[in-house]
């Protein structure tokens, strides 16, 4: 075998680094000099009154001038205005809305405390003029995901869980009952990237998806962009889940505690120092294990979450946060065989105030994911490990320009290993080698910027662009064949040794962004959007759901960077007071090089998986229609969805179109809470969604003494319509009023009216239920397989 | 790989419930599907040759008795098949050589299948297998309590070399008193040597016998178009649905023309044991 040398190694880094070092800095002082003369800057962090926890997304309006300003994810707000008197109105969600005048002589900084609205029933300040963003707001196809509701709504097991509620959402297709993936506008649940205080979770399932790795108790802030996506993100074609953690609280020590049917938690918070700096430790564990050894069983399974973060704001222009995310799946079977996955990040952020326009966010950003597999046997005994590991560092700034103009800019830079397996033997005897597959390597820089622009009373334009340049580096052996593409009798012809760092395949994309809004009037408005998003991260699947041992593959010599245009168009409207919201979108979404695999394809342990993917198109389109109300008694929200998903793919369904496997024609969910009374608050979701598509035999035949299934179509047949109700009801006892720990009871059933809802459906030969074969063993069965029957729960939850 | 059923197994476990349900799958033409076998042993050397039935018919593939089949080596020697010879009802759809012969190792086989004014055509070669070193009679204790087979408590473990320096392919079987060991349904019994060590020692086999009993093991040679075919067999038969792995899809074998099956030739190696 021949060995290439290839060269120029990472100067192209280096130049790079430089350039965006000048970019930043020359930018910043252009921005100054374009800063409006004569205007002043009203800035500060808004804050909880009772935890000190900062606000994200608190609407700032400012009467006299009929503008303002919403805060950024970590509570950050900024406005430019002419000197002079100012009535300045803070509302927020779930909190008392502020009026507060101000005398505007000089840049100034003011911090707000907003008092949360406790005594939700009567209190509910309703402000006529505070703007409303999902009228105002140019960030289309987004939707927050209030915490608050979520904890009050029936769950699974009484665990409530913001990815089943993120599945009810309108554009959003589950694959199932008891799963955590989720399908954003026609796109694969790869395609999302999910993260936890800006660090990415690549597996989000706990128990294969019964649960997602986040804890309710921790979160402090979850929004959902499925499309018109800031420049600041990027890396997965489909949807950012940007879940933010509580910093605790910095003013007295508290927390929750939860002992559920499948698992309980505990969260502590508290000041380090008051006011100045804080911690909160949250962790959760299932039991199901417990109950198992105690039944005798030799089958265990568990699961176990731990969040951390501690705050520390050394004045005003610095605060500094360390957050932690660890959580595992613990599987064993019969002491012999067992599995485990889990996810670990770690993130550390500093704020920094520059000036009183310019808010920066410095991020360095660890994550890791990693799977094993153990079987303990003399002969066959072996152990198979599996990780990835990214490096992250960000630098984003928001520059609040003057009241009509911000600018959002940055930089990205990820470091990026991928270890996907390694088979060793653990017994002395063992019939197996050590063998390992090969690692990879990639280095993925971004830069961006985002200018957002009020041209008028009625139009606001965002535009902006993210240059992803992506290597895959060495040190790997890329191997050549004679056909990349054959996967039976592969002959590779040719080995490409790569260095350390060595430049393997770069792939340079630039990604505009482009949205508008146009208020029509006060209560409505028109918005549009046009995205285009890269991913060099693929996961590489065959299911419909994925599995924590499905690899993780970077774009490399072979596989190519995954394209999607985007494009939406909305229109808006509040009613009563912006009491009531509604939205409907219609989005269409192009795909190119969407990864797949060819029919048969080695998944698992294959050392030549590049001649098993292929890359195809894939388009989608649907209708979003939602209504939300999210003040007063009653509260939740109804959305209906129609949507198509397809996909063309060589070697893939006899290289024909077919529906994805996450294609669903009509989704209509609704969800709702109810405060009877200051005792009882009730809750309901009700989901209906056309089935998934799913591919059975057209006929059979008998092979050796095997009974196959001849196969013609893939995903040419459809599963049963999915619909189910859940209730709920949380009891608040009168009494805890006075007392120190308060304590609620949450009571939830699931799949009330017991619908057998479809999982899967697969065939085997005909049998009876304790395995007989029925007949002349050549009959064969469809059978279908159902999950959750109705499923009461209890939870009791405590605060103190 | 076995991954997909252990967490449909667990998902099952934890809450779910499994019920027939009646597929109204889409009518097709029947497929033809074609089974043969050649091995290194003098012996009537075998084709079968069937067709597809509707899923819910009842009874196997529908034999098919008037094909022309033949094989040719590359050697250049015929070997013409006659349907059913004995004329035995269980056997229609099987065709034998007119004369027991066996296949040498090296050689390369070509099946030709002619049927209904259509051309079937495959090819395979028999490859040299690894000799069986022994196989041992051990006691498996755990197999006392087992109420539904009393007396069936000993294991037959198997010991062979695998040799490093080539790819190769196997394909086992079992036998308890000339009956085939299936574990269940579905199991076949393979392996590549991909991550196989060299000193395959001690390594059970399917199945547990009585005292009086004969074992057989019998380790036939695989081409590397066989294994992906028992491969993607084991995958279609184990398929959960494509909710967790792949979506179900036909085998890719050997044959031309769309015709389901494999022509397969191997050389087998076996070895036997009394369980006393």
């Amino acid at each position: 075998m021949k060995t290439h040398k290839c060269g120029y190694a990472s100067t192209k880094t280096k130049i790079m680094k430089k350039i965006y070092l000048f970019g930043v800095f020359t930018l910043a002082f252009c921005l100054s000099a374009f800063a409006q003369e004569g205007n002043f800057t009203l800035n500060g962090y808004v804050k909880d009154l009772d935890n000190g926890e900062e606000l994200i997304g608190v609407t700032i309006y400012v009467e006299e001038t009929k503008s303002g300003a919403i805060t950024n994810v970590y509570g950050f707000y900024a406005l430019s205005l002419p000197p002079g008197e100012y009535n300045i109105l803070y509302s927020y969600m779930g909190y008392q809305t502020i009026r507060q005048q101000i005398d505007l002589t000089k840049d100034m900084v003011f911090n707000v405390e907003l008092p949360s609205s406790v005594t939700e029933m009567d209190e509910v300040v309703i402000t006529g003029e505070a703007i409303d963003a999902n009228v105002t707001d140019i960030k289309m196809s987004r939707n927050d995901l209030n915490i608050q509701q979520v904890q009050r709504l029936p769950a699974l097991f009484g665990e409530p869980d913001i990815i089943k509620t993120i599945q009810m959402l309108p554009g959003v297709i589950s694959a199932g009952e008891g799963t955590s993936s989720f399908f954003v506008r026609g796109g694969s649940a790869d395609q999302n990237l999910i993260l936890i205080d800006e660090a990415p979770i690549y597996d989000p399932s706990h128990l294969f998806g019964l649960f997602s790795v986040f804890n309710s108790d921790v979160i402090k802030d979850s929004k959902l962009y499925k499309g018109g996506i800031p420049a600041q993100y990027g890396g997965r074609l489909s949807s950012i889940l940007d879940v933010r953690t509580k910093d605790g609280n910095n003013k007295k020590f508290g927390g929750t505690a939860g002992i559920g049917l499948l698992a309980s938690k505990l969260m502590v918070e508290g000041p380090i120092r008051k006011d100045k700096s804080s911690f909160i430790v949250s962790g959760r564990r299932s039991y199901v294990d417990l109950f198992l050894r105690a039944a005798d069983q030799d089958n265990f399974v568990h699961f176990y979450d731990v969040n951390a973060k501690a705050s520390w704001k050394h004045n005003n222009n610095n605060r500094f946060f360390a957050a932690v995310y660890l959580g595992r799946d613990v599987f064993e079977f019969e002491d012999v065989f067992g599995f485990d996955w889990g996810n670990a990040t770690a993130t550390f952020r500093w704020n920094h105030l520059f000036n009183d326009r310019l808010f920066s966010n410095t991020s360095v950003i660890a994550s890791n994911f990693d799977y094993k597999m153990e079987l303990d046997d003399n002969v066959q005994g072996f152990i198979w490990k599996s990780n990835l590991q990214e490096f992250s560092f960000k630098e984003d700034l928001n520059y609040f320009v003057n009241p009509s103009n911000a600018l959002d800019f940055g930089y990205h830079v990820t470091y990026r290993r991928f270890e996907p397996g390694r088979l060793s033997p653990n017994a002395q005897n063992s019939i197996f080698v050590d063998t390992e597959l090969q690692h990879q390597f990639a280095l993925d820089h971004a830069l961006y910027a985002n200018h957002e622009w009020k041209a008028s009373e009625r139009l606001t334009l965002a535009y902006g662009a993210r240059l992803s340049i992506f290597q895959n580096i060495g040190e790997q052996d890329v191997y050549l064949y004679d056909d990349p593409k054959e996967n039976v009798d592969i002959e590779r012809i040719d080995t490409l040794s790569f260095d350390a760092f060595e430049n393997i395949k770069t792939y340079i994309n630039l990604e505009p962004r482009v949205s508008l809004r146009y208020l029509l009037n006060p209560t409505s408005s028109l918005k549009a959007s046009y995205s285009r998003m890269v991913q060099n991260t693929h996961l590489i699947s065959s299911g419909t759901v994925p599995i924590p041992f499905n690899t993780w593959n970077p774009s490399d010599y072979y596989l190519e960077p995954q394209i999607a245009d985007q494009w939406a168009v909305g229109y808006f409207k509040n009613l009563k007071n912006n009491s009531i919201e509604l939205s409907s979108e219609i989005y269409y979404k192009d795909i190119q090089n969407v990864t797949d695999f060819a029919d048969n394809a080695q998944v698992f342990f294959n050392n030549d998986l590049s001649t098993e993917y292929r890359q195809g198109d894939s388009w989608s389109y649907g209708l979003e229609l939602m209504a939300q109300k999210k003040e007063g008694v009653l509260t939740g929200f109804i959305s209906y969805t129609w949507s198509k998903a397809e996909r063309k793919i060589p070697d893939v369904n006899q290289d024909k179109a077919f529906f994805a496997n996450y294609d669903r024609r009509n989704a209509f969910n609704a969800v709702a809470t109810y405060e009877l009374n200051d005792k009882w608050v009730l809750g309901a979701n009700f989901t209906y969604t056309t089935g998934r598509p799913t591919t059975v035999p057209s006929a059979r035949y008998a092979y050796e003494g095997y009974q196959v299934d001849y196969i013609t179509e893939r995903n040419g047949y459809r599963l049963p319509d999915y619909h189910r109700l859940d209730l709920s009801a949380t009891l608040t006892p009168r009494k805890n009023a006075n007392r120190k720990w308060k304590s609620s009871w949450t009571f939830s059933i699931y799949n009330a009216y017991n619908r057998s809802n479809a999982f899967s459906i697969y065939t085997r030969v005909k049998q009876d239920d304790d395995g007989n074969i029925i007949g002349d063993g050549n009959e064969k069965e469809a059978r279908m397989i159902y999950l959750f029957p109705i499923l009461p729960s209890v939870t009791y939850n405590i605060k103190f | 790989m076995k991954l997909n059923y252990i967490i449909l197994l667990f998902i099952t476990v934890l809450a779910a419930c499994d019920e027939p349900v009646t597929l109204d799958p889409k009518q097709v033409d029947p497929v033809i599907v074609i089974e043969g076998l050649i091995t290194d042993r003098e012996t009537y050397q075998y084709v079968r040759v069937t067709e597809t039935v509707d899923f819910y018919a009842e009874g196997g593939s529908r034999p098919i008795t008037d094909a022309e089949v033949s094989v040719v080596d590359n050697e250049g020697n015929q070997f013409i098949f006659e349907h059913n010879p004995r004329e035995i009802e269980r056997l229609d759809g099987y065709y034998l050589s007119e004369n027991p012969f066996s296949g040498k190792v090296g050689n390369t086989y070509s099946l030709s299948v002619s049927y209904s004014g259509q051309q079937y055509q495959a090819t395979d070669q028999l490859l040299r297998v690894a000799p069986i070193d022994s196989l041992e009679v051990i006691i498996n204790e755990d197999e006392f309590a087992d109420p539904d087979d009393p007396n069936y408590y000993y294991e037959v473990l198997f010991y062979a070399t695998e040799p490093q320096e080539t790819d190769d392919y196997y394909l086992f079987k079992f036998y308890r008193n000339d009956t085939l060991i299936l574990e269940s349904e579905n199991d076949i019994y393979f392996s590549d040597d991909e991550v196989l060590a060299e000193q395959i020692d001690g390594l059970p086999t399917a199945g547990f016998y009585k005292q009086g009993d004969v074992a057989v093991v019998e380790m036939y040679s695989l081409t590397n178009n066989a294994f992906v075919y028992y491969n993607d067999l084991i995958n279609l038969l184990e398929n959960d649905g494509g909710m967790f792995g792949s979506p179900p899809v036909n085998p890719r074998n050997n044959l031309s023309n769309g015709a389901m099956g494999y022509f397969q030739t191997s050389a087998v190696a076996s070895d036997t044991v009394m369980i006393k």
